[in-house]
């Protein structure tokens, strides 16, 4: 059985709202078993999409601080997975030592001391292969540089990776064999992406449903 | 003068599909990747992958690459988005040793499954997954 066979999601992709149905058939063709729309007001069972592909909704919060638990509050309650993108090494920490944040996506500055708070409060730790694709030169060494050294915490700390592409239209889109290629350029392993893409998007699915009462706890 | 058979080096053909707003032509494709290999690995990590385009037909195609080096040959692919401001994504339908089976194994196979009429197709139907452009 080849490694590849599992099920991929992608949970950054932000589509404009009349092209959703077209970027989730194209998203079924590269082999994903379903995404997850940051900020869109589409209710996701009532999107159009192929047979056996599922849509959730993302958000991805961006605020002060000081107001993180407010906006964790509120989107909690929709059950939408909530996606930090990293910031100043003060928004970073705020993220990690909040509960309730699932991913922290490409933090810039990571260090030991964020890595074992994420850890404590299972915040997994994102890494955007779109960055790879659309930076060029310099932009593209300091993109591949942090996140070779968020690899390491990772690894160190045990923290769960998610893999994603930022797609924003179909021709954004690539086959998880070649996020997984183009995560292999800074260091990861091929069986670490595609967990990344799948074992770690279903924990977090996991904790979103309904039958989730808290880390260990769950309906049966 | 023929290569030794000995010393001929193993390679790997890669048979893909374009997705792009216009057609590309074949000399825009080959510059582009080029870049993109040059750019992520460059210029000896470019001679170590040995890479060439063998056909492109607009849609379908096969490029060629070292054997120990398909992971590179798919992530300078990846990387490639755009050509003179126009939209394009790779991707990549399988890799095989020739590029007789290449061609039989992945691009045949596709161009079947592009016309046979499909049931999910019928339900939806779209004409993006069709293929925006035709195969000679």
């Amino acid at each position: 059985m080849s490694l590849f066979d599992a099920k991929f999601y992608d949970f950054y992709v932000h589509p404009a709202p009349d092209s959703i149905a077209q970027l989730t058939f194209e998203a079924k063709r590269y082999g994903y078993s379903g995404v997850a729309i940051t900020n869109s007001q589409i209710n996701p069972d009532e999107a159009e999409k192929p047979n056996g592909f599922s849509i959730y909704s993302a958000v991805e919060i961006s605020c002060k601080p000081s107001k993180l638990r407010d906006e964790i509050k509120k989107h909690n309650r929709k059950r939408e997975i909530i996606i930090a993108k990293g910031a100043d090494e003060e928004f970073n920490r705020a993220v990690v030592e909040t509960e309730g944040i699932d991913i922290l996506l490409q933090p810039s500055k990571f260090n030991n001391v964020l890595a074992q708070a994420a850890q404590d409060n299972s915040v997994a730790i994102g890494f955007n292969a779109g960055s790879i694709i659309h930076t060029r030169d310099e932009a593209r060494v300091r993109e591949l540089t942090v996140m070779r050294a968020n690899l390491k915490h990772a690894r160190k700390f045990g923290l769960q990776i998610i893999l994603t592409g930022d797609y924003y239209s179909i021709y954004d889109l690539r086959s998880p064999r070649e996020i997984a290629a183009l995560a292999s350029l800074f260091g990861m392993t091929a069986k670490e992406a595609v967990n990344a893409m799948s074992a770690g998007c279903l924990e977090i699915l996991g904790r979103k449903s309904p039958d989730y009462v808290q880390e260990g706890i769950e309906l049966i | 003068m023929k290569t030794l058979p000995t010393l001929r080096d193993k390679k790997r053909y890669m048979a893909f599909e374009v997705n792009s707003e216009e057609i590309i032509t074949r000399q825009e494709l080959i510059k582009e990747i080029y870049n993109s290999v040059r750019s992520l690995f460059g210029d000896v990590g470019a001679s170590e992958i040995n890479f060439g385009l063998m056909s492109y037909d607009g849609k379908y195609g096969i490029i060629r690459c070292a054997k120990e080096k398909t992971g590179e040959t798919r992530a300078a692919l990846a990387c490639v988005n755009k050509i003179r401001g126009i939209r394009i994504s790779i991707m990549l339908l399988g890799i095989s040793g020739t590029i007789k089976g290449a061609t039989e194994k992945f691009i045949q196979k596709s161009l079947i499954k592009g016309l046979e009429p499909d049931k999910e197709k019928q339900e939806h139907p779209i004409p993006w997954v069709a293929g925006s452009h035709q195969v000679e």
